[in-house]
């Protein structure tokens, strides 16, 4: 097995190899941040091989500093959000009716009541534009500023964005929640 | 089931949940992306590996050096003259002749021990243009038997005795040329472009020629016709040749004087005839002498003249222009005043003025506010307006067209609302017309 400094080293030569092994190393993981952005499994895999060709043809520019899962991440992050501009004018403007950006309702989850599968889904099913937001900001830890720079809209939006993406996931965590805890007294 | 029991917020549920998910790709995900891998490593310039930018380069080196080895072919295939009437013969702007003789190897070895030695001999003469033309038309008859040229390339020939060698001996010369003479009469050798001139050569004794007319074009006919397409001087040359390669030449100047154009504008776009008085815009190039038919009978010298017909007619407008060279052009526009046009409208609406009634007079500059009703017009000879109430009562009337209604009846302003009016009359070219509409009496 080789270590991530190997890899490096030979992927940045372009050797085939280097880069299979990569790929299989990281793929996984990268398809999971892909999938957080993407309305469906096969946009994932759209974004995550753009992401692959950006990190096979501009590994030099990894200076090392840093981690190398970190960079790659941001990489795929990056390439999600070149594809949803990309991808901008060819989506139907979804404008879902107002939510109420109140923080009613249940404001605390349990962490192993919700699978990743369910929240995946959840994600994909979320307006594009909020789901950008709310992941950047809720799960890549980004500042609003920083999105907003990044998605090029304005601050004010970035954070209306993610209360209301905020307020649609609660919601639709409960329904499901509901959905289960009968499904479960049934059982 | 519910015994872990860990409350957090959204924000948690999902970083924790999914910043570190893993979710397994398709396995044609993996082969599609190297595929596109090595097509953009294929496309990436890389020194080590054959890519598109060495077959690209491989491919332009190929069809350069085709294309190197072509002309280069054709270029040789120039050099090997095939027969006398290849270009033996050079000018050059500043009047000198290259001639190029070609000897002939000769049978009768003593005669021509000289010749023999130089098979190839370059002469040069320099004949001054502006004599050449005119003596050039003179020499029509020259004496058989013997060799004659123009004057104005005979003396300077025989000054330097550059023939010497080559047609001295007039013996030898008894296929040779007699005479080498091409006419250009003087009145035709100057002209306005196009120019098409015709050529005699009245050379006598001779094999074969060749005409080059100084603007790139060349004919092997004994009496070319040529046009000149663009102004400029240009030097005719015959080279008449021999059985023997000898051969002798003659020039001539042609001028070739710009053609001016004939360009004009008539304004008023639409003129309404006779009234307008209409102005002849001249944009006409080249050209110092004008001459203007106007189509009625008259005829103006005026650069931009300006013209009242008496009355309503068609008309063609001519145009005549001549340059300093008397070189003329002319533009015809036939039926000049056809746009013109005869109309009469109204508004369906007006504002009178609430202080107090106007007159009616109006003209199109003071009525900005609409006051009056009045039509706007072109054309019209006979008028008469009439304007009625809702009950049908006549409460306005006019038959002069600069009188419109100001809204008042018997110094009274009428009541805001719909009113009937009707128009008939005669347009000036004898056309009638009867129109009604309503318009409405709005309040200020």
């Amino acid at each position: 097995m080789m270590s991530d400094q190997q890899i490096i080293e030979l992927c940045s030569r372009h050797d085939r190899k280097a880069q299979q092994v990569l790929y299989d190393k990281y793929s996984r993981l990268l398809l999971g941040v892909c999938l957080r952005y993407a309305t469906d499994k096969a946009e994932a895999e759209d974004i995550l091989q753009d992401s692959f060709l950006k990190i096979f043809f501009s590994i030099k520019d990894f200076k090392g500093s840093g981690s190398f899962i970190g960079w790659i991440r941001k990489v795929a992050v990056n390439t999600a959000i070149t594809h949803y501009h990309k991808n901008l004018k060819y989506r139907y403007h979804i404008e879902i009716e107002e939510y109420e950006s109140i923080e009613t309702g249940v404001t605390s989850f349990e962490e192993d009541f919700y699978t990743s599968d369910e929240l995946y889904k959840v994600l994909n099913e979320l307006p594009t534009g909020y789901r950008m937001v709310f992941n950047l900001y809720a799960v890549e830890g980004y500042k609003h500023k920083e999105i907003a720079e990044m998605m090029g809209i304005d601050i004010n939006t970035s954070k209306s964005q993610y209360s209301r993406a905020k307020a649609v996931i609660r919601d639709k965590l409960e329904k499901l929640g509901k959905l289960k805890s009968s499904y479960s007294d049934l059982i | 089931m519910k015994t872990k029991k860990q409350n957090i917020n959204l924000r948690e549920l999902f970083s924790q949940k999914l910043e570190y998910a893993e979710v397994m790709p398709d396995a044609s995900i993996k082969s599609n992306l190297m595929r596109r891998v090595a097509r953009k490593e294929f496309m990436r310039f890389n020194p080590a590996r054959l890519n598109i930018y060495y077959i690209g380069g491989i491919l332009i080196a190929g069809i350069t050096t085709a294309v190197l080895l072509f002309s280069a072919s054709k270029a040789t295939g120039r050099l090997n003259p095939s027969g006398p009437n290849d270009n033996l013969f050079k000018t050059d702007t500043n009047s000198y002749i290259e001639i190029q003789v070609k000897q002939p190897v000769r049978k009768e070895p003593g005669k021509s021990k000289p010749i023999r030695n130089e098979s190839m001999r370059n002469i040069s003469v320099f004949i001054p243009p502006a004599k050449v033309n005119p003596e050039v038309s003179k020499v029509k008859d020259s004496p058989k038997g013997s060799i004659s040229f123009p004057p104005g390339i005979n003396n300077p020939l025989s000054k330097n005795g550059l023939f010497v060698e080559s047609i001295a001996d007039k013996k030898k010369l008894q296929s040779g040329f007699k005479s080498v003479a091409f006419l250009i009469d003087p009145h035709v050798s100057v002209g306005c472009a196009p120019l098409k001139l015709r050529f005699h050569n009245k050379s006598t004794s001779y094999d074969s020629c060749r005409w080059t007319f100084g603007d790139g074009g060349y004919s092997n006919e004994k009496d070319p016709e040529w046009i000149f397409d663009v102004e400029g001087d240009y030097k005719v040359v015959l080279q008449v040749f021999n059985r023997n390669g000898e051969s002798l030449s003659s020039t001539a100047v042609v001028t070739v004087h710009p053609r001016p154009q004939a360009h004009f504008e008539i304004t008023p776009e639409k003129a309404v005839l006779p009234n307008d008085e209409i102005h002849f815009l001249n944009y006409s190039t080249n050209a110092v002498k004008f001459k203007w038919d106007f189509g009625d009978g008259i005829t103006s010298d005026f650069y931009e003249p300006s013209h009242t017909y008496t009355k309503f007619s068609n008309y063609d407008v001519r145009l005549m222009v001549i340059s300093d060279w008397g070189c003329s052009d002319s533009l015809v526009v036939l039926n000049a005043f056809s746009g013109s046009e005869y109309f009469i409208d109204f508004p369906n609406a007006f504002i009178p003025n609430a202080q107090g009634p106007t007159g009616g007079y109006y003209s199109l500059k003071s009525d900005e506010a609409a006051q009056v009703f009045h039509p706007s017009y072109s054309g019209v000879t006979d008028y008469h307006l009439k304007i009625f109430s809702k009950l049908g009562i006549t409460i306005f009337e006019s038959t002069d067209i600069n009188l419109g209604w100001d809204g008042y009846n018997k110094g009274q302003l009428c009541e805001p609302g719909v009113y009937i009016w009707k128009v008939r009359g005669k347009y000036r070219n004898g056309e009638p017309f009867i129109k009604m509409g309503d318009v409405t009496l709005l309040k200020n």
